[in-house]
């Protein structure tokens, strides 16, 4: 017996190449980190640690990176709060007004980011309450292109939650506060943390938006190595390139374990 | 509060006695896109009304069609219009070419375990800081690059070939970076077609490629318009891959709003560049978001 729809050989090998157009640059940045020479040589001249050395040395990548990582954990923090909010209205209510409303948090994700990056420092100039070209006006703009991710996340948990755990709480005295802390957010918590790993992701790689938000002394990761590769490909950048794809790798498995990714898919 | 009523029956989902507190939960995040989304956006078009003057940010009042008339009075500024359009449709064609192929592969494996690390690598790719991903790129493509000095070094070529700072790098990063978006728009309208339709196609006589053009490929046009708008909005939208795989060379639309804001202080003109943008990029995602309900409307 054959398989139903066996894969044809051409389909496995457009796949290999889309596999590594998606995978090799990856892998690039890999060896030029690790690499021993002043820059990356094919084949390497030989392995060794002293690029990673220097980006804890750095005086440039090694704060940027802090800066993105600081940046990150506050801005899932508050995504987190207002988009698990957010979910549950939208899986719970019968409102028409609903559709409109993930129409418009799914936004900020997809539109060009240097456009919502200017639009916001146009707004904090107008306003003139000082959130121009500081930390908590970057921190705005990070918490709009990341409470999508929690939103979709912890919408797809939530779709397959049986509310009548939650009543039966409800029925047995518990107040509405209680009944979610105690039953419905143990049962989520598992597609909550998914949400805010992406989140967390989103924020620690973001470029376009932080392109007009940003300060000199206030530089992002992804600004930081962006300025380098303007003039040279510095290997200390490969270096901190390297700690970030550990991060997203170790991150996406963790959420790959705690979400079924296959809900996510499945948009609804 | 209703408390009196749920303990005497099990409240079906209708009736849910939460119901009428739910508004409170998203006041919230509705208080905090008005104010951090919508007011900003609408202050952006406000100011590309505004009449042009360099340097000035703060909304002066004097209305006029000045800066769009700009725009399409100059070929510098129209042309780039189409040069971002017709490099974003490149790109889409692209990826929908080779994305397919994998995304089924994902969608049909009868291995679950390939389903999933092929899941989390794609997942992975799309997560990962697009700047780093360009330094990957950059050091394979540049003239003293990766596949240029292996290529030399093999005697193929004798001059470098020009694979970056033009408009076949700035393609080339722009589907790297699209890719997974692609692949992960197709993977849920491919698992969503019932394998027997495709069985039964087989056996009644078709050949494998021609069950994949009739019954297949049909069936995933849903999945097949979600992804190809998606990518197109985002392959438009990009200001870092031009200008580093491009080199300042190519100039896109969203290169074009940088120079004049940040290097010439246009801010008017700027801004309606930036309309421009966000109403192309606009009108596709309606039509992606449209393609999504279909997608989702069909699923079995």
């Amino acid at each position: 017996m054959h398989e139903v729809n066996p894969i044809p050989l051409t389909f496995r090998l457009v796949s290999a190449v889309a596999l590594v157009i998606l995978l090799v640059p990856v892998l690039v940045v890999v060896m030029a980190g690790l690499n021993s020479g002043d820059f990356l040589t094919f084949p390497p001249k030989g392995v060794s640690l002293r690029w990673l050395i220097a980006f804890f040395k750095s005086d440039i990548f090694l704060p940027a990176f802090g800066v993105s990582f600081g940046l990150a954990l506050l801005t899932t923090l508050i995504s987190t709060v207002l988009g698990t909010l957010t979910a549950i209205f939208l899986t719970r209510s019968k409102s028409r007004v609903k559709e409109l409303l993930r129409g418009i948090i799914v936004l900020p994700v997809v539109l060009p980011g240097v456009v919502l990056g200017l639009a916001l420092y146009i707004f904090y100039v107008w306003t003139g309450v000082g959130l121009a070209r500081s930390y908590w006006g970057l921190l705005i703009g990070h918490v709009l292109v990341t409470m999508p991710f929690i939103v979709a996340t912890i919408t797809a948990s939530l779709v397959d939650f049986d509310l009548s755990v939650e009543e039966a709480a409800r029925s047995l005295g518990a107040s509405p506060w209680q009944a979610f802390r105690k039953v419905t957010l143990p049962i989520i918590a598992p597609g909550v943390s998914a949400g805010t790993i992406f989140a967390f992701i989103i924020s620690f790689g973001q470029f376009e938006l932080t392109l007009f938000l940003s300060t000199p002394d206030l530089q992002t990761l992804p600004i930081a190595i962006y300025t380098s590769l303007r003039y040279a490909f510095e290997p200390t950048a490969a270096a901190a390139g390297i700690f970030a794809i550990a991060l997203v790798i170790t991150s996406t498995l963790v959420a790959s374990r705690l979400v079924n990714i296959k809900n996510l898919l499945n948009r609804r | 509060m209703a408390d009196a009523t749920i303990q005497k029956r099990p409240s079906p989902r209708s009736r849910y006695p939460l119901r009428p507190q739910l508004w409170w939960l998203v006041v919230p995040a509705i208080v905090f896109f008005l104010i951090f989304f919508l007011i900003p956006v609408a202050s952006l078009f406000a100011i590309s009304f505004d009449k042009a003057a360099s340097g000035v940010i703060t909304f002066q009042g004097n209305f006029t069609l000045e800066n769009f008339y700009r725009i399409f009075s100059r070929a510098l500024y129209f042309e780039a219009i189409g040069r971002s359009v017709g490099i974003g449709a490149l790109v889409t064609i692209i990826c929908l070419v080779i994305g397919y192929p994998l995304a089924f592969i994902i969608a049909r494996t009868l291995r679950p375990a390939a389903a999933t690390l092929l899941t989390i690598l794609v997942l992975s790719a799309l997560q990962l800081d697009m700047v780093i991903r360009l330094y990957g790129m950059m050091v394979l493509m540049g003239d003293k690059g990766i596949i240029n000095s292996v290529l030399l070094g093999l005697g193929v070529i004798h001059q470098p070939l020009p694979l970056m700072y033009n408009t076949f790098g700035v393609i080339v990063g722009l589907v790297q970076v699209t890719l997974p978006f692609m692949i992960l728009s197709l993977i849920g309208a491919i698992k969503s077609i019932n394998p027997s339709l495709e069985e039964a196609a087989r056996s009644l006589g078709s050949t494998r490629w021609h069950v994949m053009r009739t019954v297949t490929w049909p069936l995933s046009l849903p999945g097949i318009y979600a992804g190809t708008l998606l990518v197109f909005a985002l392959a438009i939208s990009s200001y870092v891959v031009p200008a580093l795989m491009g080199g300042w060379k190519v100039i896109t639309l969203p290169i074009h709003i940088y120079q004049q804001i940040a290097e010439v202080g246009r801010w008017q003109f700027g801004a309606a560049i930036a309309s421009i943008l966000f109403v192309t990029a606009m009108i596709a995602l309606s039509l992606y978001i449209m393609a999504m309900r279909r997608n989702a409307g069909g699923r079995v």
